[in-house]
């Protein structure tokens, strides 16, 4: 994105002071979004999200592999987020890199849940195989197709779609002889497939500091004209699961708290809609097929 | 498994409308001289003669002209070219533009214009502040950022290109061009802006807001002021709005549905032009459509179907030109 | 979905899909046509796989393509021409750019997205067969950035890259040559099957890759490796070629069919 004149940096925080930004948008509006599902056919869950220009693909592996060391009796779940270059060249080799590995945390840090796995994005003891020694691992991975700005909220409404559109193929473990251990079989019938329980996903509502207010959802030209920002997570109980601070300006401790508040006010209404948005995905899918 | 890019759909009979009226605004074009890429130009009577290679074009073989893009065939006398549908601007001598500084050099500022490659804007083709004609000095070289610097937007027109290389020099020796305040940018593809008699616009009240379309596809949305030809003083530097880019709640109101606007017509794929723009507005308005709903599928599909319906109209009364 | 009923550019049409088998087996466990002389999935060996192709998906470049040959997926983005910023004063075919990357679940187990040197090579290739059609002529001083992303791997991955590049690179309205339409092929067990899928190159014996300016009929790029017996080779070649012929009808549709909905008059 080329920056912005004084000028028009100026009538941008200007309208964003009058709860008027640039595309007629309140401080604390969404733009409009759309779910796609299914979309990769090769994963075990997928989704697209169109946030705006924002464009991004994520998609949800089910592989086994071997649970935490120091809790075994978990499954896991493994984030990453990737922008291409087709996003804008500004996201070729190095540049892109910062900025996905800063999303790839931010997203780890909210779905993670605690380190013994309460209150995690999705139940991870359910993916368990045998305890200590296989579990299912999903891989969630968003690529970026597009940037217009918001990308961590968008990828967010991508992983809890992605899940909800998850199969994973039922594990048995069949008796092993003597002492050797039982061999796993897979089986891919769709319809024996367990699903994933998306309500414990929460979704990420960043606040952009634009001089003294913050606006949600921030296009691109926005973005580049923040101080700081905060990423909250919040879950549909209206717990915090997640918080973190981007930026290079220093925030005042009550900004600070007063963030939090609306980004949880503004997080329910999300959550609402996204859910509608996915029923919505889910039912066009099946008059589909 | 990927849908083409254009207004996010959801489900909603939104989307099915939308889907709907774009498909009438297609098969509502009648059959344009499209060429693709390879083409051979059927030159006509015009083989005999001779025809000059325009852009979009070049010889393949003798008396055969060939396309190189994929668009539309004009001819302007001997002229024979390609436009383009997307690409980059294509300047052509007094064109209005806005464009970009992305760098100050020496006696001169380097401009994005959205073009192949940055504009020049020399020092000597601006105009300097007391409006007095006179040499540049040593005085102004240093100065040349007290003007203008990185990232600020102008008004200017196209003074000359380079025949060689294509290269753009531009000027703003007009009381009504220089640099843009108190408003904002939406930027479209140069083919959605046609070349008309005046590109700095005052919309009528209601709406009450100044534009300027530029050809390269920048279009600046700010107060009357800056269409008022006589006006404009560099040294006061123009405050429609007032410090720190204070600007009245109603005016910004009626910039971002113009804005917007603008957003909706190009998201449509539709020329953006006073006449289109005063219609969206005056469509959202009697669709009691919030300005910052313009942009959903709703209203898109609403100002396609209108288009349609015109089109239609049109297409009935008479032959489609180009 | 939405590729169903995509046009099948081949000589055959309306044949149905069979799931393909990915178990991994080895080649020399099942043979490489059945019994009715078809392919895994379903196809005669010289019948290629419906192309469903698409131009303008990503806004914010100055041209995209999208391209799904069955399970092979690719997306391609066109930046340019905008002044180089770069000292580009090295050869002046380094102003056109190509960058292939694979996403991370484009292969059926999870790979780490930047794959590294099959990247890099491929990267180079796609340069190799676009750069003698871009006419670098009119855009002097400007580079123009062709970014590939693999988003699912089905075979042919390459070809169907290079296909959907010119797209995207017509779609951006940058002047070239011609179109350039590509086909592979893939000899296996002495069977000559074009526009392989990624279980037959597997179990290639070689392969060969055509890269064609169809409307010029000048080959722009062409590989081939192996070890090829008698005169598979130039069959192989004249299969490609007639691949790529059909392949532009298909590429020229898209493109047609697009420019009619930008209707700017």
């Amino acid at each position: 994105m080329p920056g912005l004149s004084a000028a028009e940096l100026s009538f941008l925080e200007g309208g964003i002071a009058q709860d008027l930004r640039n595309d007629g948008r309140g401080r604390e509006d969404f733009r409009s979004f759309s779910i796609q599902l299914d979309v990769i056919s090769q994963a075990s869950g997928s989704a697209r999200v169109r946030l705006g220009a924002t464009d991004i693909l994520a998609s949800i592996k089910a592989e086994l592999g071997s649970p935490p060391a120091e809790f075994p009796h978990l499954g896991r779940l493994e984030l990453a987020v990737e922008i291409s270059p087709t996003a804008g060249p500004e996201f070729e080799g190095r540049g892109g890199e910062e900025l996905s590995a800063e999303l790839g945390k931010a997203l780890e840090r909210s779905f993670a849940g605690g380190a013994n796995g309460t209150g995690a994005a999705v139940d991870l003891a359910a993916l368990s195989v045998v305890e200590g020694k296989t579990c299912w691992v999903l891989y969630a991975d968003v690529l970026v197709l597009n940037a217009d700005g918001n990308i961590l909220d968008a990828s967010a409404i991508g992983i809890k779609a992605a899940l909800s559109n998850t199969r994973i193929p039922k594990v048995e473990v069949l008796a092993g002889e003597g002492d050797e251990e039982g061999e796993l079989e897979l089986n891919d019938d769709p319809d024996e497939c367990a699903r994933v329980s998306t309500a414990a996903v929460p979704l990420i509502v960043t606040l952009t500091k634009v001089g003294r207010h913050y606006i949600a959802d921030a296009t691109g030209d926005e973005e580049a004209q923040m101080s700081s920002a905060l990423s909250v997570a919040v879950n549909e109980k209206g717990q915090l699961c997640g918080v973190t601070k981007r930026g290079s300006a220093g925030i005042d401790p009550s900004v600070i708290s007063d963030m939090l508040s609306v980004a949880r006010r503004i997080g329910k209404r999300l959550l609402a809609k996204v859910d509608a948005e996915i029923s919505l995905a889910e039912s066009r899918l099946e008059s589909e097929t | 498994m990927l849908q083409p890019e254009g207004p996010a759909p959801s489900l909603d009979e939104a989307a099915a409308k939308l889907a709907e009226a774009q498909a009438i605004l297609q098969s509502s074009t009648a059959s344009l001289p499209l060429v693709c890429l390879g083409d051979a130009i059927d030159l006509g009577a015009d083989a005999e003669g001779g025809v000059m290679k325009g852009h979009g074009t070049m010889m393949a073989g003798e008396a055969q002209l060939q396309a190189t893009v994929c668009g539309l065939v004009e001819r302007v006398n001997k002229l024979v070219s390609v436009r383009a549908l997307k690409g980059r601007y294509t300047a052509q001598v007094g064109d209005v533009v806005v464009g970009r500084v992305t760098e100050v050099a020496q006696k001169r500022w380097k401009m994005d214009v959205n073009g192949k490659q940055d504009a020049a804007l020399l020092l000597a083709s601006v105009n300097l502040p007391g409006g007095v004609q006179r040499r540049r000095t040593n005085v102004d070289e240093l100065n040349m950022r007290e003007l203008y610097q990185e990232n600020d937007l102008i008004s200017a027109e196209v003074q000359q290109i380079n025949q060689g290389d294509g290269a753009v020099a531009l000027h703003t020796r007009s009381a009504k061009y220089g640099k843009l305040q108190g408003g904002q940018l939406v930027t479209v593809a140069p083919y959605l802006i046609k070349r008309l008699k005046q590109h700095f616009v005052a919309l009528a009240a209601p709406l009450d807001v100044g534009i300027i379309l530029g050809c390269n596809g920048y279009v600046w949305i700010g107060s009357k002021d800056l269409v008022d030809a006589g006006g404009r003083d560099e040294d006061e530097g123009m405050e429609a709005a007032g410090p720190s880019g204070q600007v009245d709640l109603q005016l910004r109101e009626r910039m971002c549905r113009v804005a917007n606007a603008v957003r909706a017509l190009a998201a449509l794929g539709l020329p953006v032009h006073p006449p289109a723009i005063v219609e969206v507005c005056n469509l959202s308005g009697l669709l009691r459509v919030e300005i910052k709903d313009m942009l959903g599928p709703e209203f898109l599909a609403q100002v396609a179907y209108r288009e349609a319906d015109r089109r239609q109209a049109e297409g009935d009364a008479q032959p489609m030109d180009h | 979905m939405s590729a169903r009923g995509a046009p099948s550019y081949s000589p055959y049409s309306g044949i149905e899909e069979r799931v393909m088998q990915e178990d991994g087996a080895g080649p020399a466990s099942r043979s490489v046509l059945g019994a009715d002389s078809r392919r895994q999935d379903g196809r005669l060996p010289e019948e290629c796989r419906p192309a469903f192709l698409q131009v303008g998906t990503v806004s914010r470049a100055a041209g995209s393509a999208y391209a799904e040959f069955a399970s092979t997926k690719v997306l391609v983005a066109v930046y340019g021409p905008r002044e180089s910023r770069k000292a580009a004063a090295y050869s002046d075919t380094s102003r056109l750019t190509c960058d292939v990357k694979l996403a991370a679940f484009a292969t059926k187990s999870r790979g780490k997205y930047g794959q590294g040197t099959a990247e890099r090579e491929l990267s180079d290739l796609l340069h190799k067969a676009l750069v003698s059609a871009v006419r670098l002529d009119t855009f002097p001083k400007a580079s123009v950035d062709v970014f590939a992303l693999v988003l699912e791997s089905g075979g042919a991955d390459l070809a169907v890259v290079v296909t959907a590049a010119s797209l995207a690179l017509a779609d951006a309205g940058i002047e070239m040559l011609d179109m350039v339409a590509a086909t592979s092929l893939s000899l296996v067990g002495g069977h000559l099957l074009v526009d392989p899928a990624a279980s037959e190159e597997r179990a290639q014996d070689g392969n060969v890759l055509v890269a064609l300016m169809p409307a010029r009929n000048e080959v722009t790029q062409m590989h081939l490796a192996g070890a090829w017996p008698d005169t598979h080779a130039a069959q192989a070649i004249e299969l490609c070629l007639d691949g790529c012929h059909k392949l532009d009808g298909e590429m020229r549709a898209c493109l047609r069919e697009h420019a009619a909905t930008a209707n700017g008059s």
